[in-house]
């Protein structure tokens, strides 16, 4: 194999760190983005026994965002194994005790259930906020693209500022 | 001997149950435990190896175009073009490539399997495809067609 093959065979399976930020992003339609990249279904010589999926890091997992008022419906079940070991948590009370757990659990689930699975998990690195470590940061080189845009959240002086056409009196109340 | 049915062909007994039974244990060489020596469990297990190969000669052939489907798939995004879109594309073109072939160019000659999609995409956009809206990547430019042209 000539160098320049040799290089290119290197580039192409090396394991790549891929970044994607989850800042207002559905979990559960992200998850299905974060799985392809996992198992290496972006690569054209994917092969489900071969061993070529790439790592991904997610930040911002505290700031996802559920549709409608899934916070409130959407239950996590847990048996712990004894009588009476049921249990049921509300999204938002298991978003509370851990940030990561609810795109982790979603990433888990969108995988079909097999001995690699498992495997595929553990180059799931998630963090709750935009903070990574030094050694986690040096190696990813490479971003994935949110599926949908951030929306622009007003600032409280921005609304202040904003130029009126009128004022209202202070002792205005709308009849 | 002529069997009508595969029924009357397992039901039949031959003259020496040596060669029977060898016949049987032949298939259940590679087991372990008693369902490779023992021959009326042997039997058992040859015959339910003998109705998942006949099943699995189909399975085979779809994880296999499954398998193409996904390669073909990864190896058009990477270029910005959904696979749906690439295999209308191709089609218009008349370029009647199958699964297998397309995936063996995306491993094996990126390159041509790169000119494929600027094709399809150029095409897609010579007919005004509605669906190519929703692509965001920039279409490729170097790629020129007669009813380019005529726009």
């Amino acid at each position: 194999m000539s160098a320049l093959g040799r290089v290119r065979q290197w580039n192409a399976f090396s394991q790549v760190w891929h970044l994607f930020d989850a800042k207002w992003q559905n979990p559960f339609q992200s998850a299905a983005v974060i799985t392809k990249y996992l198992m290496g279904k972006h690569k054209p010589f994917y092969h489900p026994f071969a061993n070529c999926g790439d790592v991904v890091v997610v930040i911002n997992s505290r700031h996802i965002a559920l549709l409608g008022d899934e916070w409130k419906k959407r239950v996590y079940f847990h048996h712990t194994g004894y009588p009476g070991g049921a249990s049921w948590t509300l999204a938002w009370e298991l978003h509370e005790k851990s940030p990561t757990m609810i795109l982790e659990k979603a990433v888990y689930s969108s995988m079909k259930g097999n001995l690699q699975r498992r495997h595929t998990m553990k180059r799931l690195i998630i963090y709750p906020d935009d903070i990574i470590p030094e050694d986690i940061h040096t190696n990813i080189s490479s971003q994935i693209k949110q599926l949908r845009k951030v929306p622009k959240v007003l600032e409280s002086d921005e609304v202040n500022n904003f130029p009126r056409i009128f004022k209202l009196p202070v002792d205005y109340v709308p009849s | 001997m002529v069997f009508q049915t595969a029924a009357l062909f397992i039901r039949s007994r031959g003259p020496d149950a040596f060669w029977r039974k060898r016949r049987i244990f032949k298939l259940s060489a590679h087991f372990t435990g008693r369902k490779r020596n023992c021959y009326s469990i042997a039997v058992r297990y040859v015959h339910r190896a003998l109705a998942y190969a006949t099943q699995s000669r189909k399975l085979k052939k779809e994880d296999m175009a499954n398998l193409w489907t996904t390669r073909v798939a990864a190896g058009c995004e990477e270029h910005g073009l959904p696979y749906p879109l690439f295999k209308d594309g191709l089609e218009k073109s008349n370029i009647l490539l199958n699964r297998k072939v397309l995936a063996d160019l995306a491993i094996w000659e990126p390159y041509s399997f790169k000119a494929l999609t600027q094709i399809a995409w150029t095409k897609l956009r010579e007919e005004d495809d509605p669906e190519l809206n929703e692509v965001q990547e920039t279409p490729p430019s170097n790629v020129i067609t007669r009813g380019l042209l005529d726009k």
